[in-house]
């Protein structure tokens, strides 16, 4: 049985009388227990609103579930009030929100963030003793000074260290890091990873990984699932070779695979934008095989079980 | 927080930093007040006309005029007048009012008090009014609100000070009769009655200015992702309103306002003046008609070292509740 099952799920912006601006639409996923997800995606496409409904934080962004469901070994998390949130957050469901730098609170030290955490995921621990196994678990050595400093005092990869330490600290069983190792450097990117690997190695938490880089979800995830324009388009395993055009088009724009020489592919155009989604596959007007049936109707869904694919010609994909 | 906040050698390094940082500050400030000290006593020596003039009268017989003048040694070269002035100055003595014949020290330390007293009542109006008020506005889910805010406090940053005064002091002061229009009361609470009124009128334009720059401030934070860690942690409403609203947003309005602080001291003359408080300003402006050249240099020397401590104790306001604003 799979611990995170989300279905046709809708996230959108009500608008009063005016219809609805969805922003993530037919969302369809799922994760075993343990299990290692990368979610990526351009800029755009709705990766973050899709994290948020898991940690239900829509509503502050204006944005709200308008369809679909959302299931939490036996949870449901589309509906769930206020009061219910509190007792998910920090404890089923750990969030380490967008962007390292931004991440943690800049007035206040480590170590009061981190008491936060540790009290809201577990009431009643015995705080500074959880504080340093947790600092620990995340390799952060030194643990008395780093509790005392502020956020600014640490250096990026540091900062997502004690991010994921707060976001792990009432054990969860689903861990979502919104792009952890966006804006630092490559051997911290590879730190953080590794990392991550290890928590869900020593504490069975199955993780969801947004990235916009397909090479490094590639490499540490078990299955990757693509979004383009509020659309899941292919869920595919890792090291498979993918079959939307669009996921084949992000492999061959991959940096390290240009060859000396050859100018790097770009996978031409923009995504449409938000509110102004076309009938059809969105991503007809940047795909080589459209084909006039692709911009017609809704968007196709994702049909298959272990690699799935929203791509409605996947026989002329190559 | 509970756990032990062990000092180690980067905590110690913070610290010392700390330190440094207000040793060249209050030194800075000494050199401040030093150009200053400069400053006032040369301006009002370049002004037209002196003290013995504003005395006696132009038509003074020559030799009281020299006597005088010999009397107040203002017939030696003005740079021997600066070091005597100096020199006396530290220390202590600031001199004796040419007008008054009373000590300058004691004028100020009369005056100062209703001034800083001004300030005081209008700086706590402000806070309580202002910082509410940008919270709820940037708060607020309507839309309609905040282009209310901006239109009102547009409005009221138009309308001059001194006119709200005047209309304060007919409606509060003469029709309603709940502010004495005239007369002075000191010590607290006591100056409360006499003070509420011009403070009022003050926080009609500073109000504006400070909720603006905070609500502004305010919209900017809210955004931001660690907010999102705030609603995680489940943390209650008031750690959350502190916390992940409010101190990190403050630092921009408390660098606004020290600075406004400090030029209040010397903007206050109007409303000394409307509200015929024994102010500071007041005080200056008479010693200034008078040409009286030593309460004139105490007066300025004293702006200076106010504008010089406010901002100080901003910097450091704004430095312990946001460590970000001192780290660059
Ligand atoms: N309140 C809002 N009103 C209108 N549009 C919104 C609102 N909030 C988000 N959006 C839009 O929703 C889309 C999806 O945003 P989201 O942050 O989920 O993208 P993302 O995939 O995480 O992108 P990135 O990689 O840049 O983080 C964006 O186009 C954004 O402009
Ligand atoms: S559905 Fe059509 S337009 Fe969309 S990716 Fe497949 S072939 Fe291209
Ligand atoms: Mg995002």
């Amino acid at each position: 049985m799979s611990l995170l099952t989300i279905e046709n799920l809708t996230i959108g912006i009500p608008r009063g009388s005016a219809a609805p601006l969805a922003i993530v639409e037919n969302a369809s996923l799922w994760l075993q227990p343990g299990e290692m997800l990368g979610l990526i995606g351009e800029s755009g496409s709705g990766k973050t609103m899709l994290c948020r409904s898991l940690i239900g934080t829509l509503r502050r962004r204006g944005a709200a579930i308008l369809s679909g469901r959302i299931t939490l070994a036996g949870t449901d998390l589309a509906h769930t009030d206020e009061r219910a949130w509190r007792d998910i957050r920090g404890r089923r469901v750990g969030y380490v929100p967008q962007s390292a730098l931004a991440g943690p609170n800049p007035v206040m030290t480590i170590g009061a963030q981190l008491r936060e955490a540790i009290l809201q995921g577990t009431p009643g621990a015995d705080v500074p003793a959880r504080a340093r196994e947790l600092l620990d678990l995340v390799q952060i050595r030194r643990p008395e000074l780093v509790l005392a400093q502020y956020p600014h005092q640490l250096s990026g990869g540091m900062r997502q260290r004690v991010m994921i330490a707060c976001a792990i600290a009432g054990t969860p069983e689903l861990l979502v890091a919104d792009e952890p190792t966006t804006g630092l450097d490559v051997t911290v990117q590879a730190g953080i990873m590794q990392l991550l690997r290890d928590i869900r190695a020593r504490l069975g938490t199955a993780i969801i990984l947004v990235s916009h880089d397909l090479a490094l979800v590639d490499d540490v995830c078990d299955r990757i699932l693509v979004m383009h324009a509020g659309a899941c388009v292919e869920a595919v395993p890792a090291h498979a070779a993918p079959r939307h055009p669009y996921t084949i088009a992000l492999n061959r724009s991959r940096i390290e695979l240009a060859e000396p020489g050859t100018p790097l592919v770009t996978i031409a155009g923009q995504p449409p934008s938000v509110g102004a989604w076309p009938p059809g596959c969105r991503f007809a007007a940047r795909c080589d095989i459209a084909q006039p049936d692709c911009r017609l109707g809704p968007h196709p869904p994702m049909r298959g079980e272990a690699h799935a694919n929203a791509c409605l010609h996947p026989e002329r994909a190559a | 927080m509970a756990m032990p906040e062990r000092s180690s050698p980067d905590v110690e390094q913070a610290r010392s930093r700390l330190l440094k940082k207000v040793t060249a500050r209050l030194a800075r400030a000494a050199a401040v007040s030093f150009w200053v000290m400069v400053i006032a006593f040369g301006l009002i020596r370049l002004a037209p006309g002196d003290p013995v003039l504003a005395r006696l009268g132009a038509e003074a017989a020559p030799e009281a005029i020299d006597r005088l003048r010999h009397a107040l040694r203002l017939d030696v070269d003005p740079a021997t007048q600066f070091v005597e002035y100096t020199w006396g100055m530290l220390h202590g003595r600031l001199g004796t009012s040419i007008e008054t014949q009373r000590d300058v020290a004691t004028i100020i330390a009369e005056s100062l008090p209703v001034t800083l007293g001004i300030i005081a009542v209008t700086l706590a109006m402000a806070l309580v009014v202002a910082v509410p008020l940008a919270l709820a506005i940037a708060t607020s889910r309507r839309p309609w609100v905040p282009y209310l805010f901006r239109a009102t406090t547009s409005v009221m940053l138009a309308i001059p000070a001194f006119f709200t005064a005047l209309v304060g002091l007919i409606v509060f002061g003469l029709h309603w009769q709940i502010a004495p229009i005239i007369g002075y009361e000191p010590g607290f609470p006591a100056n409360l009655r006499f003070l509420w009124l011009p403070a009022l009128v003050i926080c009609t334009h500073l109000v504006p200015v400070l909720s603006r720059v905070l609500h502004a401030s305010l919209v900017q934070t809210r955004g931001e992702e660690f907010v999102e860690t705030g609603i995680i942690r489940g943390v209650s409403r008031l750690r959350f309103t502190w916390f992940y609203l409010l101190k990190p947003s403050l630092a921009p309005s408390i660098v606004l306002l020290s600075y406004m602080v400090g030029v209040m001291i010397g903007s206050t003359v109007i409303i000394e003046t409307i509200f015929s408080l024994p102010g500071i300003g007041r005080s200056l402006v008479g010693a200034v008609i008078n040409r009286d050249y030593p309460l004139v240099q105490g007066i300025v020397l004293v702006f200076g070292l106010f504008v010089v401590a406010v901002s100080l104790a901003g910097d450091l306001l704004a430095n312990w509740l946001d460590p970000r604003v001192g780290a660059t």
